[in-house]
């Protein structure tokens, strides 16, 4: 304890330097901290409107759709559904269906990708429809009603209340032309999704599709991103008999799941430069606290101090500084966090209104959220590397030879 | 991928040139049933026949004669006869399934349904229009709008429910013959899209047939396509093997 | 004389110099290798868009690259291409074709955009070569050769020296078909191009095409895209008739503003980076001149001027400082370059991810830029020089003999 004690003491004799010292470590956590909850934050946010428009946490399809896309590829889900609602994880379930085919006006006509969905569950969840008014929604499943992607529409010529006749391949192989029309058109700010986009009730698609009662694929919202893993086990069992299966997001979504790897990983690479760099100044800074007090150690070795004993005090050095600079660094962190979380960081004017990253559009307004075990992580991390940069003047001074030392001037 | 400004010649002239009974007039005009007649009577019949198309567009133009032969609505075989760069190239309708022949390399290739927006023989007929089924009598409402001594002129309302993209058609019929003068096709905005103009009336196993007709697409006036029929036989006996591909490779 | 002084005092201590140096120096370098992997990504972007498929410039009739009609075609001048050859700032130059129709292959048919192109000039401007994943690129002989997107050829279920049908409206009117055959298959993770991009002959496309002797496009790559407006500007003195030059930020306005937001949020980790290294940096220098007090005070108890103290240290530190910058930029230069050239592969890991339309590969690699060098460098030299002058003007106004009395 008295260890502690005197190191202490020697961290103060130098106020100036281990002020700075102690700024420097702090500021770089803080800087950390605020950074990577920042990128956590937006991440979650890319996750969270992916996941909802697309795919959703968990995904159920039956066989290899998720690679195929062969609209053979159906099952009935009314069971299912009533299983699901069982499962608490699980806030909101999307069914749908995908069907390729031909729209035609009076003007044009295009290849589009008709998408069946239950209007009142997809309104809810779904971002693409979100900046639709309530009128200009679809209200039916089996009605005529058609929602149509942007530059869809303008290369057809059309707008919301025109007619569009839409032809599919049904089951048996014949072709099923319906009318529909349009009652709310989506900007999704994704080229390929607003040039092909027809959104449809859920059983008029199946009807056309020649399989009522039966759908593509079950988009499972959950409550938190982080319970994919709970939940997973709970499903696999719950269709252990049936010949659909669970497809996690970020392998139904791999653009959007590596995107996130390849951030993450350069913001690593880009932190552990920021370590290193931080931890040579920590060493320097030891260093010369030793060099200056060379003399001084030579008297305390003389009189009979054991070198392992001068090396653990200097360690202790290390340690006040390294805990203090933590502790200070964290506070810093969590201050900034919070501001992040509350404000943000609005980057609107200097990025386009919709940009596209890893297959989602992503938010231009930043926001942090809390990934408090990565901080005590990386608080760790620095203590010991702290700890560690202290080690050699550590053992620079343990090695001293007495007589000279006390000689040096 | 280039759109069908132009209208489907080829269907539309096989519903109207059958133009079966020219059963003479009736006091009663049930327009329905007129409109029917033209489509019944294309129906379980078959038919061979020589014709020309000149295409006009902004950039091109160019005439083709062609071969063609049906069987009720769902099979046709149309083959090029000249320009001779082009001829032997092919359509084959077979159920559901549409092929083309490519005489100079000597390939068939099949053209799936999600591809029917596409053109057709480089016109402005899309495999769509060949494909699909008209149903034009069920999926429309019909109503005088007008009768002179020499033709009836019919409007035709598209059912609330119809899978059909024009928001009206007017129909101008010769009365003395029942053979349609000009069709007209309105969007949902009541704004004319395209007209068809038929003339070049014959007499054709005791029908009366035009030979003629001229497609206009409205917003380009530029652009047109002629279809004219140089010879037309109904009721032909055909083969049982005859839509097949091992004939639509015959040059 | 000062200047002897401060020379002699660095060398006297050669412990302390060596430390302060020698944090500068990792300290530098290190920020030089992040700003390097920044400018490696932003390259990458940057690369996958244009050196794929468009090109940094590109040079057509007006409003072609909006509709891509196929009418709004050209003669190529022969004295422009000699004069594009020759110019020191393009690195090449591809004259091109473009037609849309079907490609077909046993029972398969699917819609493809056929690129007609030269395939020596091609491989100038485009690097598809790069992403093979089978069979070759074309040769320059090959008269009916095909390239195309994997994701193309897997629906289609062709592999090397299959035979493609192509159907598709001559500018004649007419309908033009011949034969292809595959040369080679390749996968760049755009979808777009992985799933309809076909690269065939010149000549060949000409001919289908009924356009003999005419092109779409002339596709350039230039030896610094960044600054493909400023060559724009001058290449357009060149251009004869109507023909346009665009460069890739107008073709790509969704990748060109994603480019200015990366550099905006590279701004951010840049300025915390230089915050990290300024303390570290102001940490050992301010240290180390604090130390001196005590000798100050001897210098100024001997009659050495305040003024002088201060130009003393300052020079010190300029030195330092100099040597530091010299020793930080060549070691990071150094980390840069095995950065660009090795780099860190994580394809095991990760597929190429989309950007605002392009594609990045999964890998972390550096380029080196002249403007990572100049502003750390530059900002590092300054903060050196501010770190060491607050304490020696401190120090200089202190009274001898406080001065002296300092630990």
């Amino acid at each position: 304890m008295d260890i502690l004690t005197l190191a202490w003491k020697n961290v103060w004799r130098n106020r100036r330097r281990s002020l700075i010292t102690l700024t420097a470590l702090s500021l770089s956590l803080m800087l950390m901290q605020g950074f990577h909850n920042l990128a956590v934050g937006s991440y979650a946010r890319m996750i969270d409107s992916g996941v909802r428009a697309g795919s959703g946490h968990i995904a159920l399809y039956r066989g290899d759709y998720n690679r195929s896309r062969d609209e053979a590829l159906t099952y009935a889900a009314t069971d299912l559904l009533k299983q699901l609602s069982t499962v608490t994880e699980v806030a909101n379930v999307l069914p749908r269906i995908y069907l390729p085919g031909l729209a035609q006006s009076s003007r044009e006509s295009r290849g589009i990708l008709l998408t069946g969905i239950a209007p009142a569950d997809e309104a809810a969840v779904n971002p693409f429809l979100r900046q639709l008014e309530a009128g200009s929604l679809l209200n039916s499943s089996e009605g005529r009603g058609a929602l149509l992607g942007s530059r869809l529409a303008s290369e057809l010529k059309l707008s919301v209340g025109n007619k569009l006749v839409i032809t599919v391949q049904n089951r048996r192989g014949d072709l099923t032309s319906e009318l529909f029309r349009i009652r709310g058109i989506v900007h999704t700010g994704l080229r390929d999704v607003d040039h092909s986009l027809v959104m449809v009730g859920l059983d008029k698609a199946a009807s056309m599709g020649g399989f009522p009662g039966e759908i593509h694929e079950l988009a499972l919202i959950l409550k938190r991103a982080a319970s994919v893993s709970e939940v997973m086990p709970e499903l696999t069992a719950l269709l252990r008999q049936s010949p659909v299966h669970t497809v996690a997001w970020d392998i139904a979504m791999p653009n959007l799941a590596n995107s996130i790897k390849l951030d993450y990983a350069s913001q690593k690479f880009i932190f552990a430069i920021m370590l290193l760099i931080v931890t040579i100044g920590v060493v320097n800074t030891m260093l010369m606290s030793v060099m200056e007090r060379v003399r001084e150690f030579g008297i305390i070795l003389a009189v009979g101090a054991s070198p392992g004993r001068l090396f653990r005090m200097i360690l202790a050095e290390g340690l006040v500084l390294g805990t203090l600079s933590v502790v200070a660094g964290s506070l810093l962190g969590s201050l900034l966090t919070w501001y992040l979380v509350d404000h943000g960081i609005d980057l609107r004017r200097l990025m386009p209104q919709s940009m596209e990253f890893g297959g989602v559009i992503f938010d231009p307004v930043l926001r942090a959220t809390w990934d408090l075990p990565w901080m005590a992580k990386i608080s760790l991390y620095l203590l010991g590397l702290a700890l560690a940069a202290t080690i050699y003047p550590a053992i620079k001074a343990a090695r001293l030879a007495p007589a000279e030392a006390m000689r040096h001037v | 991928m280039t759109i069908p400004h132009k209208i489907l010649p080829w269907l539309i002239f096989m519903i109207v040139a059958p133009l079966c009974v020219l059963a003479q007039t009736s006091s009663d005009l049930d327009l329905r049933a007129l409109i029917r007649e033209v489509e019944d009577q294309y129906t379980g019949k078959s038919s061979h026949a020589l014709m020309t198309m000149q295409v006009r567009t902004e950039h091109w133009q160019r005439s083709l004669k062609m071969e063609a032969w049906s069987r009720g609505r769902d099979r046709f075989l149309v083959r090029i006869l000249e320009p001779a760069k082009e001829r032997g190239v092919a359509t084959l309708k077979n159920d559901r399934e549409v092929w083309n022949y490519l005489p100079k390399v000597d390939r068939t290739i099949k053209i799936p349904p999600s591809m029917m927006g596409g053109a057709w023989m480089g016109s402005h007929i899309t495999n769509n229009d060949l494909v699909k089924q008209s149903h034009i009598d069920q999926d429309y409402d019909f109503s005088l709008l007008e009768q002179t001594p020499d033709f009836w002129r019919i409007e035709g309302l598209p059912k609330p429910e119809a899978a059909v993209v024009w928001g009206k058609i007017v129909y101008q019929i010769g009365r003395a013959d029942r053979v349609p003068q000009r069709i007209a096709y309105f969007d949902e905005d009541m704004a004319m899209v395209r007209e068809i103009i038929f003339d070049k009336v014959q007499t054709v196993e005791a029908r009366r047939l035009p030979m003629r007709m001229t497609v206009q697409p409205l917003d380009k006036p530029e652009e047109q396509t002629l279809l004219e029929y140089e010879q037309i036989a109904f009721d032909v006996s055909l083969p049982e093997n005859f839509f097949s591909l091992r004939n639509l490779k015959r040059r | 004389m000062l200047l002897s002084l401060a020379l002699r005092n660095i060398w006297r201590n050669k412990r302390r110099t060596l430390l302060t140096v020698s944090a500068m120096v990792v300290s530098s370098a290190l920020l030089i290798l992040a700003l390097g992997i920044f400018s490696g990504m932003l390259n990458d972007m940057l690369a996958a868009a244009t050196e794929q498929y468009r090109g940094h410039l590109v040079i057509s009739m007006p409003g072609y690259q909006q509709d891509r009609e196929i009418f709004n075609s050209f003669v190529p001048d022969f004295v422009l291409q000699e004069e594009l050859d020759k110019d020191p700032d393009v690195l090449g130059v591809s004259p091109r074709l473009r037609g849309f129709g079907l490609l077909s292959h046993g029972q398969n048919t699917y819609p493809a955009e056929l690129l007609g192109i030269r395939p020596r000039r091609e491989r100038q401007v485009t690097n598809l070569g790069k992403h093979l994943t089978a069979g070759r690129y074309p040769t320059e002989e090959a008269a009916d050769a095909a390239l195309l997107g994997r994701g193309l050829a897997q629906k289609l279920g062709v592999e090397p020296g299959d035979e493609l049908v192509f159907v598709t409206q001559a500018a004649d009117g007419s309908i033009g078909n011949d034969l292809l055959t595959v040369t080679g298959i390749f996968a760049t993770g755009d979808t777009t191009h992985d799933n309809s991009l076909v690269l065939v002959p010149l000549a060949w496309l000409q001919k289908v095409m009924v356009l003999e002797g005419k092109v779409h496009e002339i596709a350039l790559r230039i030896h610094r895209p960044s600054e493909a407006s400023v060559l724009a500007d001058r290449l357009t003195a060149l251009l004869p008739g109507q023909l346009r030059i665009v460069t890739w930020g107008s073709l790509m306005p969704e990748l060109q503003e994603a480019i200015l937001s990366f550099d905006a949020s590279r701004l951010i980790v840049a300025v915390i980076l230089y915050l990290a290294t300024g303390l570290g940096i102001l940490n050992t220098v301010y240290m180390s001149v604090m130390e001196r007090t005590r000798e100050f005070g001897v210098l100024m108890a001997i009659g050495m001027r305040t003024w002088q103290i201060r130009l003393l240290v300052l020079s010190e530190t300029l030195v330092m400082g100099l040597l530091s910058l010299i020793a930080g930029c060549s070691l990071g230069a150094l980390m840069t370059l095995y950065m660009q050239q090795v780099g860190i592969d994580l394809s095991r890991h990760l597929t190429p991810i989309t950007y605002a339309g392009s594609t990045i590969l999964p890998r972390l690699h550096a380029v080196n830029e002249v403007g990572n060098y100049l502003l750390p460098a530059v900002m590092l030299l300054i903060i050196a020089l501010l770190a060491g002058w607050l304490p020696a003007r401190r120090a200089a106004k202190l009274q001898p003999a406080d001065a002296l009395r300092e630990e």
